[in-house]
């Protein structure tokens, strides 16, 4: 039997598709990324964005028609927030929430079997995930969180995510040593807002140190973060040997009275602050960020202000989203909403900066000795990121990915 | 995965304040909240609902919010229409505008409300009447002072802007530019977004450090 998992989205869905697809691994399923051939297909859908939306419909869509005989699983986001058009435009689908997701192995397996989707979610809950190494990626994800109550005024995810809650930190530290064992050699702690992990009082600079303090050669990505909730045993950790020195730091404005529109909770000096205290201890730490521009009011100043805090901060990437209206937040009901020519002029120097910034960024660590994990090997070069997630290749006989190489590497379509 | 659920609450007691401002008093239902959270209140019969901070106690029998009338709004005619034994639907309190939970006694305290805003305030109040604070309500009028006798003597503020009933004549920037607060206060702004960012920029320049600056954007 093999199942194709198409996954969408944040690295929260790739983290949660990766689980399954290692649980049906094990339970002697093929898995693959690719359609054609597949007994099921599972979509994990995103609904961040109407784009996302459009994309997730576009991939069931093109799914069904590539290989129409396979069972259509959609889970995912969506499944949350566009339940009856799912139903509507896809009758022969079966629909799994976010709740019932981590159970999804033991409904495609009747469904397979029986014709029947057990749908249940007596057994699951949002951390029953398996831990695996290498699925579809090299990094192994590991979900510390889920949920948010932050409530930005954009965001549909408190919406459609549920609650913030804290995955045990036992749990966690067992999932980390299982990784290791099996050979991982970089973990990305994932979850929806993991700034505001708290599980009993121990907060997220505190499950980092100890997930930091288990043996082994492997290094921690901390992947999206908000800049809400840093203290000084955080700042601590930095230059830590196995704390990667790379954080995705959302900004999502450069102007303070746009950050309090979004109900966002730190203002520009806030951040500002974040990032000089990291360089103060790693002046080449990199930061890369989220930003929205064309959010309802902004004006041709304030958007001046996100590009100068750029400069600012010299972002190694920028994810440049246009505001795009989600159905029910507050920001859909606020007034001056920008006229879509603005937002696309906006989006456009915004995009032309943020590639200024990156090629600036990288051009430091071209041909110069780093660690690279290896992720991919072709036609005599290896390649993948270096400890600050910059893009590397060098030449190689060594086919074997998941290894660290330390050695002079360029960086990845580098152009001087 | 815990996602809100809506339920159904008893209105008890309708509270006129002023002829566009009120109180709903609800039935609690079991429903937990921390001083300073809020939770989404709508109609019984319509799909809309918006955030109210709750205006009454953790500890209070019942659960109270105040509301002003938005006359081009969707959910507050609606909700302004509702009378005793109505029922209105709502769901889990939210949020992180709450007090340090290890607050010393002695601790100085600067609320800044606009409006409606005064509402986590006063149940950080009922909640902890030991507190040692100061609250500056930005109002239009006197009027609009709303039940401020449920505040210690001295400790709260009326700055109106449209007439002179208040305690201070002049909006809330004003006063704080005239009677600059102690760089050590912990700050909680909370209402209007102009409001919140003025004021914020001026307790930092008045050496309050923006950790110490806690805020609560209604609109
Ligand atoms: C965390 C939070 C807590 C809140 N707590 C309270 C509370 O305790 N009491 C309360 O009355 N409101 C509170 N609000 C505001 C409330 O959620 C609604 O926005 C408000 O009641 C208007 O709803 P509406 O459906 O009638 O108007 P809508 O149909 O939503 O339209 C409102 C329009 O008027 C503007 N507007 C919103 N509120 C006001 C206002 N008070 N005065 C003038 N214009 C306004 C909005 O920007 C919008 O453009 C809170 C908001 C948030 C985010
Ligand atoms: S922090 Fe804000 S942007 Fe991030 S998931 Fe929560 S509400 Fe959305």
């Amino acid at each position: 039997m093999r199942v194709a998992f198409k996954t969408l989205g944040c690295r929260l869905n790739q983290y949660e598709t990766d689980a399954l697809a290692a649980q049906f691994r094990e339970q002697g399923y093929e898995v693959s990324e690719q359609e054609e051939g597949a007994d099921v297909v599972v979509v994990n859908t995103c609904t961040v964005t109407n784009q996302s939306n459009q994309k997730s419909r576009h991939v069931i869509s093109h799914a069904g028609k590539v290989n129409p005989t396979a069972k259509m699983v959609i889970t995912g986001c969506m499944t949350e927030s566009h339940a009856d058009q799912l139903h509507q435009k896809f009758p022969g689908a079966t629909i799994i929430n976010n709740q019932a997701k981590s159970g999804i192995f033991q409904s495609v397996d009747a469904l397979l079997k029986t014709g029947n989707p057990v749908l249940s979610n007596k057994d699951f809950d949002l951390f029953s995930y398996q831990s695996f190494t290498e699925m579809f990626h090299t990094r192994s994800l590991v979900k510390i969180q889920d949920g948010c109550d932050n409530f930005c005024t954009f965001c549909i995810i408190p919406f459609v995510r549920g609650r913030a809650v804290s995955r045990p930190a036992n749990q966690v530290l067992q999932n980390v040593r299982e990784v290791v064992a099996k050979g991982a050699k970089e973990i990305v702690l994932t979850g929806v807002n993991i700034s505001r992990y708290d599980h009993q009082g121990l907060k997220f600079s505190g499950l980092l140190d100890q997930i930091l303090n288990v043996e082994g050669d492997f290094r921690v990505r901390i992947s999206s973060i908000e800049p809400d909730r840093f203290d000084d045993h955080f700042f601590s950790l930095v230059g830590h040997p196995k704390l990667a020195p790379h954080l995705h730091l959302c900004l999502q404005s450069g102007s303070d009275r746009i950050l309090l529109q979004m109900r966002r909770m730190y203002t520009v000096s806030e951040f500002m602050s974040i990032v000089d205290r990291v360089r103060a201890r790693d002046p080449r730490f990199n930061f890369t960020t989220d930003v929205i521009v064309g959010f309802p009011g902004e004006t041709e100043e304030e958007f001046e202000e996100t590009m100068d805090v750029a400069r600012r901060v010299g972002f190694g990437h920028m994810h440049i989203f246009k505001y795009s209206v989600r159905k029910n937040t507050r920001a859909e009901r606020m007034p001056h909403h920008i006229p879509d020519a603005v937002k696309t002029d906006r989006s456009q120097r915004m995009h032309a900066l943020a590639e200024e910034l990156k090629a600036a960024y990288r051009a430091p660590f071209d041909q110069t000795e780093q660690r690279v994990l290896v992720e991919k090997w072709a036609d005599g070069k290896a390649s993948g990121y270096n400890d600050y997630y910059v893009p590397m290749v060098f030449d190689s006989d060594n086919k074997k990915r998941n290894r660290f190489e330390q050695v002079v590497a360029r960086v990845q379509d580098f152009e001087e | 995965m815990r996602k809100r659920s809506f339920n159904l609450h008893k209105i008890i007691e309708k509270r006129d304040l002023t002829p566009s401002t009120f109180v709903l008093r609800m039935e609690r239902n079991g429903l937990e909240f921390v001083a300073g959270q809020h939770i989404q209140v709508g109609p019984p019969n319509g799909i809309h609902t918006r955030e109210y901070s709750i205006y009454s106690a953790p500890g209070d029998k019942d659960l109270e919010i105040l509301v002003r009338e938005v006359e081009t709004g969707l959910v507050t005619p609606a909700l302004k229409k509702l009378k005793p034994e109505d029922g209105v639907v709502i769901n889990d309190a939210v949020g992180y505008f709450t007090l340090p939970g290890d607050l010393a006694e002695e601790q100085p305290l600067l609320f800044v409300a606009s409006g409606t805003g005064i509402s986590p305030f006063h149940s950080f109040v009922k909640d902890r009447p030991a507190l040692n604070y100061r609250l500056l309500h930005g109002v239009r009028y006197a009027s609009e002072a709303y039940e401020r006798e449920d505040y210690a003597e001295g400790r709260y503020v009326a700055c109106t802007s449209q007439d002179a009933g208040g305690d201070f004549k002049g909006r809330v920037t004003d006063y704080l530019r005239q009677n600059p607060v102690n760089p050590d206060t912990l700050c909680y702004l909370c209402g209007n977004c102009d409001m919140i960012h003025e004021v914020f920029d001026i307790l930092e320049e008045q050496g309050v450090k923006s950790d110490n600056i806690f805020t609560e954007v209604y609109f």
